[in-house]
């Protein structure tokens, strides 16, 4: 055990390192986090008290309300703690750098597992220890517990912690027993993201705007069916959440099955757990350390598939495209977020098609026809942060590999307008499926329908030179991750001109598009004056496009040009 | 043939090459050594058009660097000291995008890339990715890529970085094969070993001036030291010889 104590202190002797030693601006940093995180607990704090006083105040139903929501909340919490477990078990017993020499040391491999796993339930726990007091807290403010809820607390938790780990680190010896770690921490990511998109998706198709719609429920009894938690007595949450629920009430008699099933399964996890590592702990880390290498590319489709459609533009261009497009679906943390995006697209479609357009006072046509034009700015701002995250690090994402380039013969302008070639043709038909699909969604008329596919399309032309041309006057060729380079300076400069000239375009094109919709719906003819007045708008609108692509990519090029690092 | 004319470079007002003038026959392997900081890569990321002189001019066979960079981008082949790459390419990928950045192509590129590879000893590795390579082999790809277009000039910063004995024996090797079909090799190194055996001519380079040029035996006169490469180089640079 004396090895087990030496393995763990690292860690916690550098945290309390970091805190005492800290000064300047990372105590800055370090107390605006602490801030941020205790503004952000007490709104918690208060939203959860408002929630249960609206429920106290609700005779009958108030009580099984307030018990279902901390079911659910145990539930959530629950799920949360094993996937964080995972994810954190995954980094702390496989992959950390510090393990060869754990593993080297005369530490037996029971204590560097239980070491290891130590460091898994702390990295995974704190955060939601931290979140989740708020929300119990205000469960005992507001039925006035006794001390032996909050003591209950501590009580029910720990227990309900070890099983979460247990499951997590059981998991994932599973997982690396059959995959390489790299592997499996690729399948740990895509699961990340599937969960958060299924979530996501989930939350958006439950349509929370009917529960401010009173017609939309017929009974309490169908209010309270919508509402019930999966549940199951099976489930170590559900006997948490009785254990808890029973000392809030005042009841704390008569559950002894819950604290011996709470506390017998968080026992039988640890020797199971330890029983596992002994068996495959170690070939699973001695096999992640050789799963560095040999990563088989087959990619003959693809590379045959973008010669041909790039070959008119040249060896030069069809070289660094294919680069790019390769090295973008390589990168785990590239190609995942087109699954983030494809949920974007399939919430904004939905919305479009769950619109009360016919709840409206105002006539549909109209509402219809205006829904569609503010939608071309709509669309232009999804398109916009979408650039944001893919198109403004485009040069950036050269790295320190961008030596290349600079010592090959191609030149800056070629480099720069091959980028730009590559991110237009697909944001072209996202922008054109978006506006497409909801006009046909709204039923708007012909003009409506040419006007906003026509104008998307040449907006589409300025957003991407803005991306591609000002990330080549603010690049980041150090980066750690790509994700940073939008989030510096020179994406919130490219965020804001973007929005600007989508903003400027949409009010450009307002008056006339008002002007001709409302001839049309009242019959009558547009004067020569106001036909100048059209086109002259029109024109400019034209003009402010050729604008936008000509102006952030000379200076992209004047600044690639004089590039220095 | 190499001429730099009167080439400067200043970073916030320090001189990192001071007034550089080099005149390098075709077929010459050129040895530029010097201490840390002296401004030998400084020059060369100059000659590759990565970085702008402040003053001076760079020639390279005949075409001007600062007038005509893509033409003599094309005849050059650059070997940096660090192997930066593209980690998410194969190396046969990344051999296909450099010989692409010169406009090369077809089914000959093929043969040349396969041969490139069994010269470095890679050919098992061509279709691994590059992320899974160790410094050495990262290295070994980086010299390959340098050779996929056929290049009159070849410049190189430490050749023998991370290379085994048998890689830094094949880079020896393939140099002087190279200069004797006519390429120009200009290398700046440490390794003073290998520009003595090596080199036709050395200069060496401290806080961005020569201080001294022409072969080994010629240093040695200039120095009046008589022994290695080492001795010459410690009494020129103000260093201790030891003895």
């Amino acid at each position: 055990m004396n090895n087990f104590r030496l393995l763990i202190a690292p860690r916690f002797v550098g945290f309390r390192n970091s805190l005492k030693r800290s000064q300047g601006s990372s105590k800055i940093k370090i107390m605006t986090l602490a801030g941020a995180v205790f503004l952000f607990w007490l709104i918690l704090f208060a939203l959860f008290c408002k929630v249960l006083l609206y429920f106290s105040s609700q005779e009958m139903i108030g009580d099984t309300l307030a018990r279902h929501l901390l079911s659910m909340v145990i539930l959530i919490f629950f799920s949360l703690l094993i996937f964080s477990h995972i994810v954190s078990a995954l980094s702390n017993l496989y992959l950390a750098q510090d393990l060869e020499l754990c593993h080297a040391s005369p530490a037996t491999l029971t204590e560097v597992f239980l070491s290891r796993s130590a460091h898994t339930v702390v990295d995974s726990s704190w955060m939601l220890i931290v979140f989740g007091l708020p929300v119990m807290l205000a469960y005992g403010v507001v039925y006035h517990a006794r001390f032996g809820y909050y003591l209950s607390l501590l009580y029910v938790s720990f227990p309900l912690i070890v099983i979460a780990a247990g499951l997590g680190i059981l998991v994932i010896m599973i997982l690396v027993r059959f995959f390489p770690a790299q592997r499996a921490r690729d399948i740990v990511f895509f699961l990340c993201i599937v969960l958060v998109i299924g979530l996501y998706l989930l939350f958006r198709f439950l349509r929370p705007e009917r529960l401010v719609n009173p017609d939309a429920f017929m009974s309490i009894a169908q209010y309270l069916g919508a509402l019930k938690a999966p549940d199951s007595p099976y489930l170590p949450s559900h006997w948490a959440a009785d254990l808890i629920w029973r000392q809030l009430i005042g009841h704390p008699g008569g559950q002894i099955l819950s604290h011996l099933l709470l506390w017998s399964t968080a026992a039988a996890l640890v020797v199971i757990d330890t029983w596992a590592a002994g068996i495959v702990y170690f070939s699973g880390f001695s096999k992640a350390q050789e799963a560095k290498r040999r990563t088989r590319t087959g990619s003959r489709i693809l590379d045959k598939t973008i010669s041909l459609i790039t070959r008119p533009l040249g060896p030069e261009t069809t070289s660094l495209i294919a680069k790019d497009v390769r090295t973008f679906f390589r990168d785990n943390s590239q190609w995942s977020q087109l699954l983030l995006l494809g949920a974007l697209v399939v919430v904004y479609l939905y919305n479009f098609s769950v619109l009360p357009l016919d709840r409206s006072p105002i006539k549909s046509v109209y509402l219809q026809n205006a829904v569609s034009f503010l939608n071309i700015g709509l669309a232009g701002f999804v398109i916009s942060a979408l650039s944001a995250r893919f198109i403004f690090p485009a040069v950036s994402s050269e790295g320190k590999a961008f030596w290349i380039i600079r010592s090959s013969p191609l030149s800056a302008r070629r480099f720069l307008w091959s980028k730009y070639v590559a991110y237009l043709v697909p944001m072209l038909i996202l922008a054109e499926v978006l506006i497409i699909y909801t006009n046909y969604l709204l039923k708007v008329t012909a003009f409506m329908m040419v006007l906003s596919s026509v104008t998307i399309f040449l907006m589409v032309f300025g957003i991407v030179a803005l991306g591609v041309g000002l990330g080549a006057v603010y690049p980041n060729f150090k980066h750690e991750s790509i994700a940073q380079v939008a989030t510096g300076f020179g994406g919130m400069i490219y965020m804001i001109s973007s929005s600007v000239f989508i903003a400027l375009v949409v009010a450009l094109e307002a008056g006339p598009v008002y002007a001709i919709l409302s001839s049309h719906f009242r019959q009558e003819t547009i004067g020569p004056l106001q036909w100048v007045w059209i086109i002259g708008s029109f024109f400019v609108v034209i003009l402010l496009q050729i604008v936008v692509v000509k102006k952030p990519m000379a200076a992209g090029l004047k600044f690639l040009s004089n590039y220095e690092d | 043939m190499i001429i730099l004319k009167n080439l400067t470079k200043t970073y916030r007002g320090i001189k990192a090459v001071d007034d550089l003038n080099l005149h390098i026959s075709k077929g010459t392997i050129f040895g530029f050594i010097g201490p840390n900081g002296a401004g030998k890569t400084t020059t060369i990321r100059m000659m590759t058009g990565v970085l702008r002189p402040t003053s001076g001019s760079i020639h390279i066979n005949g075409f001007d660097i600062a007038r005509e960079p893509s033409e003599v981008k094309r005849i050059i082949g650059l070997i940096p000291d660090r192997p930066f790459l593209y980690e998410k390419l194969s190396g046969v990928e990344f051999l296909r995008f450099k010989a692409g950045l010169y406009g090369l192509g077809g089914g000959s590129l093929t043969q040349e890339i396969r041969h490139l590879l069994k010269l470095f000893e890679l050919s098992e590795w061509g279709d691994e990715l590059i992320e899974s390579y160790s410094h050495g082999m990262k290295q070994r790809l980086i010299i390959a890529s340098a050779l996929i277009h056929g290049p009159q000039v070849i410049i190189v910063d430490e050749p023998m970085v991370a290379l085994d004995p048998r890689g830094a024996k094949l880079v020896r090797e393939l140099f002087r094969e190279r200069a004797s079909k006519g390429v120009t090799v200009f290398m700046s190194t440490h390794t003073l070993s290998l520009a003595q055996e090596v080199c036709n001519r050395i200069a060496i380079l401290d806080k961005g001036r020569i201080v001294a040029s022409g072969t080994a035996e010629e240093l040695e006169k200039q120095a009046g030291v008589e022994g290695d490469l080492e001795r010459v180089f410690l009494t020129i640079t103000g260093g201790v010889t030891g003895e």
